[in-house]
């Protein structure tokens, strides 16, 4: 109840900024007499009263039952994993699709519970079967980084 | 007649060579897609648009690719549901409650066949209806103008919310979210950026695949961090694969009540395959009554959520292809396909792409059969997959997001964009909201604010316009009558409860 609270509060508080940064949007000269700004500020207005509502009556949260709750290594898993991902679009590039790829997906599989060399053997395998699958079959053009002196 | 001349034209379509081969391709990756946890038909249509768009794919192909593999993934959720008890998604809920004790019983075989079976009859009811009436409400709805459009999908939001049953609340919220994210970017009439914080990549506003990647694969593996457990013992689909004359009869009625049923539920917006399913079971509970042995493996109740299923699948193509406001994730989906291809559904699209409509349509019938042939050679294999572990799973679905969000547009903002976007995905989820109003709310966003402003222009700013003809008046009323749904279940339900006190 509270984090819905919360919740609603923090999206209220957004929903603000963004009609305050809304707010200047004008043509410059227009022939039309609904501007840029007319539906976004419709929207966040009727976000913003949805939101008071939820915010004053909470509906309850319906958990299902195989859902577990959260507790403090979950959520450090979570953050482990957010980061890993966050780690995978930062090297993408520079360190090219394969490397980038294995160098993640290894501590993910093993954030799932797999074993080290198992999850070594897999991820290595599908990502160059994915690079090979997506870059030279179905010409989806991905970056190869260090790996490219290997090519030619 | 000229719909029978126009769905021949389409099966000419759907049956060349390429078309069938590319039909095939898309149910079998699309079962797949849909046996992994973490992978349903949304993320696995998303996926395909940027994979079908490099391909370079004809526009009539990738649709029926994405059609095949929208049909493949509702038949992937129902393995799981009946070998594993595992619902894939909301709407196969109701097939476990029947199918997995068929399953344990030895039945396995003829519980996916009969499913199978009962889906394609739901199917084809839904494109029989479809054939019927997509042509008459296309030509009524070319008298849409601006202001009736509109009308339109304010309609379709709010019924989203008024058919969802017991959030109403965060239904709303969630559309608005997505109507409010369709507006970042440049503004096409004016040219003013708008919430795009000074960045180039975000003049060109959030791409779709980047939104229904991040809000459903994302916040999907975050989600599956949570389960630890470690692949599933699957029942084992051994015996008789097909089922015979007398099961398929003694369903027959069960699936005409229900794909009629199922259509009707999947034209409106809003309601969905989920419902339907959950109706069609308790209606056909309710007629059964006692000579029923439902939730202890009942063939009736096993037909009927997946015949509603199916029909309202074919059903929610109505009013995407007839008016452009789709009335589910999926649709929303392939419409945001489609318009990477440059093609706007509407009523404009029966009469210049008939080739697209109707060569849709026939594929639907054809990727139904196929998926119906596919179960008795496959299954063995497809049970297979089911024991596949998270930890090997979910990297590689985290490496193939990656690459269909870097496939847009070959920037590694959009995979940072992609996460925070997961990231709220799961906020949103673990509070309850729902996802697929957000998709929804986004596709209808962009047309709903041209539309007014469309209007408004025509009318020079009088906001009369917008209930001054009958057909959007009586929109406004089925509107006003979505919204007070919710108010009158809860006040329905509050008396109830303070009558069982008064008894008790």
């Amino acid at each position: 109840m509270i984090l819905q609270r919360i919740f609603a509060l923090i999206l209220l508080a957004v929903c603000a900024v963004l009609a305050v940064m809304a707010w200047p949007y004008q043509a410059a000269f227009s022939y039309e007499p609904v501007g840029p700004r007319a539906f976004p500020l419709l929207m966040l207005g009727l976000m913003g009263l949805a939101l008071l509502c939820l915010a004053i009556r909470p509906t309850p949260i319906v958990h299902k039952e195989d859902e577990p709750p959260l507790d403090r290594p979950t959520l450090i898993k979570i953050a482990i994993c957010t980061g890993l991902l966050i780690l995978f679009a930062a090297t993408f590039e520079s360190l090219g699709f394969i490397v980038s790829a294995v160098l993640i997906g290894v501590p993910m599989a093993r954030l799932y519970g797999g074993r080290w060399l198992h999850s070594a053997m897999v991820v290595v395998a599908m990502s160059v079967l994915l690079y090979w699958l997506f870059d030279r079959v179905m010409d989806v053009p991905l970056p190869l980084g260090l790996l490219d002196v290997l090519e030619n | 007649m000229d719909t029978l001349g126009y769905l021949s034209q389409g099966f000419g379509v759907a049956l060349s060579p390429y078309n069938l081969v590319t039909a095939l391709c898309g149910t079998l990756i699309g079962t797949v897609v849909g046996l992994l946890p973490g992978l349903g038909p949304i993320n696995g249509v998303a996926l395909l648009i940027p994979i079908a768009f490099a391909l370079g794919l004809p526009p009539e192909s990738a649709l029926i690719l994405l059609a095949a593999v929208y049909l493949g993934c509702e038949y992937g959720g129902r393995i799981s549901s009946i070998l594993l008890n595992i619902p894939g998604e909301a709407s196969t809920v109701m097939t476990t409650l029947d199918g997995y004790p068929m399953a344990r019983q030895g039945l396995a075989g003829v519980a996916l066949s009969l499913s199978a079976w009962s889906s394609f009859i739901g199917a084809f009811i839904a494109t029989c209806g479809m054939v019927l009436f997509a042509p008459l409400l296309a030509k009524w709805a070319i008298a849409f103008g601006p202001a009736e459009y509109f009308v339109l999908m304010v309609f379709a939001i709010v019924c989203l919310g008024g058919m969802a049953g017991d959030k109403p609340l965060k239904t709303f919220i969630a559309a608005l979210i997505g109507l409010f994210l369709s507006a970042v970017g440049i503004d096409a009439n004016s040219g003013v950026y708008r919430f795009t914080g000074d960045s180039v990549h975000m003049a060109d506003g959030i791409q779709f695949v980047v939104l229904v990647l991040g809000l459903f694969s994302i916040s999907e593996i975050l989600l599956l961090l949570e389960k630890t457990h470690h692949g599933h013992q699957a029942v084992k689909a051994t015996g008789r694969m097909l089922f015979n004359f007398k099961e398929a009869a003694s369903v027959f009625a069960v699936n005409i009540r229900c794909g009629l049923l199922g259509f009707i539920m999947g034209v409106l917006p809003g309601a969905g395959a989920t419902l339907a399913s959950a109706v069609a079971y308790m209606t056909e509970k309710k007629i059964a009554g006692t000579s029923g042995k439902f939730g202890e493996g009942d063939a009736r109740g096993l037909a009927a959520p997946e015949t509603a299923i199916g029909a309202s699948c074919c059903g929610a193509l109505v009013p995407m292809l007839t008016l452009g406001v789709p009335g589910s994730g999926t649709t929303a989906v392939m419409i945001g396909a489609l318009t990477l291809y440059n093609i706007t559904p509407g009523p404009m699209l029966f009469e210049q792409q008939p080739d697209i409509v109707w060569g849709l349509i026939a594929s639907l019938f054809i990727a139904n059969i196929m998926l119906v042939i596919l179960n008795i050679p496959m299954i063995r294999i497809f049970t297979r997959i089911l024991a596949v572990p998270n930890w090997a799973l979910v990297p590689v679905i985290a490496i193939i997001t990656a690459i269909g969000v870097y496939a847009v547009h070959a920037t590694t903002f959009d995979l940072f964009l992609m996460i925070g976007i997961g990231i709220m995905g799961y906020i949103l989820r673990k509070l309850d909201f729902p996802l697929s109003p957000i998709l929804l709310g986004f596709i209808l966003g962009g047309l709903m604010e041209q539309n007014l402003r469309r209007a408004l222009s025509i009318s020079n700013g009088e906001l009369g316009i917008l209930w001054s003809s009958s057909i959007s008046m009586s929109v406004w009323g089925l509107t006003i009558f979505m919204l007070c749904l919710p108010l009158l279940r809860s006040w329905r339900r509050r008396s109830q409860q303070r009558r069982s006190i008064a008894d008790a």
